[in-house]
Order: structure tokens, then C-alpha cells, then sequence
């Protein structure tokens, strides 16, 4: 299993209680489209899958390892396993854009010249290529969301945990993101993304026929596979 | 091993490019190693001088082994062989009275003096120069020649060479303590510096702690960063020297200054020069370890 939750609860320091004796189960290789009302709590429950929100009671375990419980060392190593595209994790501002999409390489430890041509095509196939030499500040916001989002793709995680990953974009840049998301997944990556309006659901077209998608409904601080709790 | 090197020379772009990024910050730590280099370099160019004059006083350390009026030939003989005989002797050479006379009757007054007497008051001596390795075991030797009977006097430059030796070593104790000062001063500076630094990018810090950049990623160039700034503080400082050796050396010579700074060799300058960027890369990069250490530095993570 790529995600085991049990009897997960969290509550805020404000103490607003997201999420309460949660359980879920999601197999490697699979594609789960989390979705809930806004401020349901989807945000929180992938910074717990991420190793960034210590859950107040339960347990997480990602890879069969249990996040939390890691070295600092041993948690870096967990972390360079996964692809994340949150709205915080912005990009390196003194970078080009073709260097941050690299930065996943580098810390994986390739430093040859080689993966330069596939980060150049990725960034052409994102509409980013005329770009790619660019600062981040020079980029539209949507351009930027999609420059963190191929960062956390290039180097083909394990799992990629994307909270809200098509917000600000274009329904053009949507579905190219789509497009990439679904090649990710035929690759082998287990995909977890959370999205604030299903319309972006809809976006992605034909290009999840061949993707079971998985959906689950963060509602009322549990975690509900669909036509479960409905 | 190609992994490694082009590990290693990321580290050293990335160190440059922050540095280069952060242009006030870079001068201002430069500028701070430079100062304080360049007080430390007083005390290693003073050390340098005291050290060479030293260093010669030893190797033509001399002294005169005066016979009593009443030795004969054989006895300037005995005592000579005795002398070329000891292992800290490097050079003997007689004075006979007669020679001693003719080169004091040079000076007119003296030579008036003598005339005056009617017969020649000096003995018969001996100038003997001591090996530079003996020199600190010379008293040895001079009691060993006074207990000859025929030895009347043994005279030798005892006391300036004792305050020379005093000299250096206080020179050596008071450039250590003040340069050991001034050291930890600038490492303060440096090191505050440089969190001004790594605190303007505590976002790019955390950032890269969250996709997983293992250590010598996240502080390999800030290390290399410390190291580059000290060592082109120190680079300054040099050129500061070169260009003081160039052109001041003349002013020196006119105006009769100290000008035994000016007579240093080659070899010195450089020997100077290579410890002054040591000291700089060091302390830029001491200061880097430090900022590093920071508590905050840790909780950013």
C-alpha cells in the first residue's frame, strides 16, 4: 500500500477539529482526486502525507513509513521520494525556471548534462519552453503554479501529493496539466490531488478514460471513497 | 568520481552566484576580513623583520678572547687550537698585538696616545665567531675560556642580543594576544554578517530542506561562500602590501624609516602574503560555520 491512515484525527491550534478517527487506503499505482468543501480540511490531510503536519492522534504511513517518526536525515530521503505542489512551495526566485525544474535532478544526484534536454521538452510540452531561461518573476502566476508543478513531476516520484494544483490556470494550461498528471501516472507514480472546484474535474476531458480515478470526499472529518458516504 | 566533481563544482557555483546576489552583504564582510587582516599583517611583518635580524645576530655572533700581556707565543698557540677544536666555534682568527695596534693607531688621537706610552699596551686576541646553532649555549664557552689562565677577557654583544631575542618574543606574545583579539572580533562580525545573509534567504533554505536537498547542498555553498569572502579579503590586503613594497619603499629609503621591512626577500613577502590568505579563507569560513550554527538556522528546517 502507497497510503495507510488510521484512526487519524487533527485539530488545530485554533482547535478547529479537521479531520477525526480517519482511516484510508490507497494502493501504489493509484490515482485519487480528493475533493470537500472549502476549509473541509483537504489542504491539512496532504500536509500530514506530506511529513509537514504532525496529525494530533493516529497514525500516517506513506511508503510504509511513518513520516513523523523519521530522522531529519532519513526524512529527506523519505521527502526526495515524493513530488509535492502546494500553493506555499513556490519557486527558487534566483533561479531560471529550467534551473528549478532541475533542482529535483541535482538533489537526486545528476549532475550530467543530460537531463537537461528532457526538462527542455517538459517545459516546451508545458508552454514554458520560450521561458525556460527566465526568473520566476518574470512568470504569470498560472506559469509559475505550472514551473513548481513540473518540479515536483521531473523526476517521476513515487507519489506526487498536488493540493489544488490547477488554481490560477487557464483551461488550456488545465488540461495540459491533466495531460501530464495522466502520463505520470501510466509511468508508474501514485497521484493524490486535491481539488477546491470540480469543474476541474471536468477539464481533464477525455484524458483520464484510461485512468480509474479514485474519488473521496473529505466531509464532515472523515474520509469517504465515493458512493460510500453519498 | 564525474558525479562528485560536478557535486563539487555546483557547490562552488551556487557559493558564488549567493555572493554575487548579495553584493552589500559580500563587501561588507571583504571589507571587514581586509581590516582586520591588514592589523594582523602589522604584527606578522614586524614578527618577519625582529625575526631576520635575529637570524643574522646569530649567524655572525661574535666574540673577542682577549690574552693576558703575559702569554707567550705558545700559549696563543694552546689556546687557538683549543678554540678550533670546539664544536660550537665556527671561525677563529688571530689578532696579534702587533696587528691590533696598527689598525687602533688608524685614529690619529689614539696613535698620540700610544706614542706617549713608548711601548704597545695591547695583547694578542682572537676574534671567533660562533656557529648560529651554539649561539644560545655561548655562555658555556665563554666560561670554559675563563677559566684559562692566560685568558684575560672574553667580550661578546651578549646584552643586545638578549634584548633582541626578549624583543621578538614580546613582539611574538603581544601580536598573538591583540591578533588572536582582532581575530575573534572580525569572526564576530563576519559571522553576524553572514546570518544577515542566510536570513535573507531563509525561504530558499526551507524550501530546499522540503524537496529533500540533502546537506551539502543546503550548506556546501554558504561554507564555500565564508571561504571565498575571506580569501578575497585577504587578496586585498596582499594587493595592499604589493602596492606599499612598490611604491613606499622609496619613501622609506629617503626619509630613513624603517626600511628593514623593505629589505625582507622575496621569499618573506610571499611567505607573508600566503599566510594572510590562509588566515582569510579561514576566517570566512569559521564565520560561515557559525552563522550555520544558528539557532534559527536549525528551526527554519
Amino acid at each position: 500500500m502507497m497510503i495507510q491512515l488510521f484512526h487519524l484525527t487533527k485539530v488545530h491550534p485554533s482547535g478547529v477539529k479537521v479531520l477525526e478517527d480517519a482511516f484510508l487506503t490507497v494502493a501504489e499505482g493509484a490515482f485519487v482526486v480528493l475533493a470537500g468543501e472549502n476549509r473541509a480540511g483537504k489542504s491539512t490531510l496532504l500536509r500530514i502525507l506530506a511529513g509537514e503536519d504532525k496529525p494530533t492522534s493516529g497514525r500516517a504511513l506513506i511508503h510504509q513509513k511513518d513520516p513523523y517518526a523519521l530522522s531529519p536525515k532519513e526524512k529527506r530521503e523519505w521527502q526526495s521520494l515524493n513530488g509535492f505542489i502546494f500553493p506555499d512551495l513556490k519557486l527558487f526566485p534566483d533561479k531560471t525556471v529550467e534551473e528549478n525544474v532541475l533542482f529535483p535532478l541535482r538533489v537526486r544526484g545528476s549532475f550530467e548534462a543530460d537531463p537537461k534536454a528532457p526538462v527542455a521538452q517538459l517545459l516546451e510540452r508545458a508552454g514554458l519552453g520560450a521561458k525556460a531561461g527566465q526568473k520566476p518573476a518574470d512568470l504569470s502566476a498560472a506559469e509559475q503554479r505550472m514551473g513548481v508543478a513540473l518540479r515536483a513531476m521531473v523526476f517521476k516520484p513515487r507519489l506526487l501529493l498536488a493540493d489544488d494544483p490547477f488554481a490560477g490556470m487557464d483551461e488550456k494550461s488545465a488540461r495540459t496539466l491533466w495531460k501530464l498528471f495522466a502520463e505520470l501516472h501510466k509511468a508508474g507514480t501514485t497521484v493524490f490531488l486535491s481539488l477546491q472546484r470540480p469543474e476541474d474535474l471536468a477539464s481533464a476531458g477525455d484524458l483520464l478514460n484510461e485512468t480509474r480515478v479514485q474519488m473521496v470526499h473529505l466531509k464532515e472529518r472523515q474520509l469517504w471513497p465515493v458512493g460510500v458516504g453519498e | 568520481m564525474m558525479n562528485a566533481l560536478a557535486r563539487f563544482f555546483y557547490v562552488l557555483g551556487e557559493g558564488l552566484r549567493q555572493m554575487l546576489r548579495s553584493k552589500g552583504l559580500s563587501a561588507a564582510v571583504i571589507v571587514t576580513v581586509a581590516a582586520a587582516l591588514f592589523q594582523l599583517s602589522i604584527f606578522l611583518g614586524l614578527d618577519r623583520v625582529l625575526d631576520r635580524a635575529l637570524s643574522s645576530a646569530q649567524e655572525n655572533f661574535q666574540l673577542v678572547v682577549f690574552l693576558s700581556s703575559s702569554a707567550k707565543g705558545a700559549d696563543r698557540d694552546r689556546v687557538q687550537s683549543l678554540l678550533g677544536a670546539d664544536a660550537r666555534v665556527a671561525s677563529v682568527k688571530v689578532v696579534t698585538r702587533d696587528e691590533a695596534l696598527a689598525e687602533f693607531r688608524q685614529d690619529p688621537e689614539i696613535d698620540q696616545m700610544i706614542q706617549a706610552l713608548g711601548e704597545n699596551p695591547l695583547p694578542d686576541s682572537f676574534d671567533v665567531t660562533v656557529k648560529k646553532e651554539a649561539v644560545g649555549h655561548v655562555e658555556d664557552l665563554v666560561a670554559l675560556l675563563k677559566k684559562d689562565p692566560q685568558v684575560d677577557e672574553v667580550s661578546y654583544g651578549k646584552g643586545q642580543f638578549e634584548a633582541l631575542s626578549r624583543m621578538l618574543a614580546l613582539v611574538r606574545w603581544v601580536g598573538a594576544g591583540l591578533g588572536g583579539l582582532i581575530f575573534l572580533a572580525a569572526l564576530f562580525i563576519i559571522s553576524n554578517t553572514l546570518t544577515l545573509s542566510l536570513w535573507a534567504r531563509r525561504e530558499d533554505l526551507a524550501l530546499m530542506n522540503r524537496l529533500g536537498a540533502p546537506s551539502w547542498m543546503r550548506w556546501g555553498p554558504y561554507l564555500w561562500e565564508g571561504f571565498l569572502q575571506g580569501f578575497l579579503g585577504a587578496l586585498l590586503v596582499c594587493a595592499f602590501l604589493a602596492l606599499f613594497h612598490l611604491s613606499a619603499g622609496w619613501l622609506l629609503r629617503v626619509f630613513g624609516g624603517f626600511t628593514e621591512l623593505m629589505d625582507l626577500p622575496l621569499s618573506d613577502w610571499v611567505g607573508l602574503d600566503l599566510t594572510l590568505c590562509a588566515l582569510g579563507a579561514a576566517l570566512g569560513a569559521l564565520g560561515a560555520s557559525l552563522a550555520l550554527r544558528k539557532k534559527w538556522v536549525w528551526e527554519v528546517q
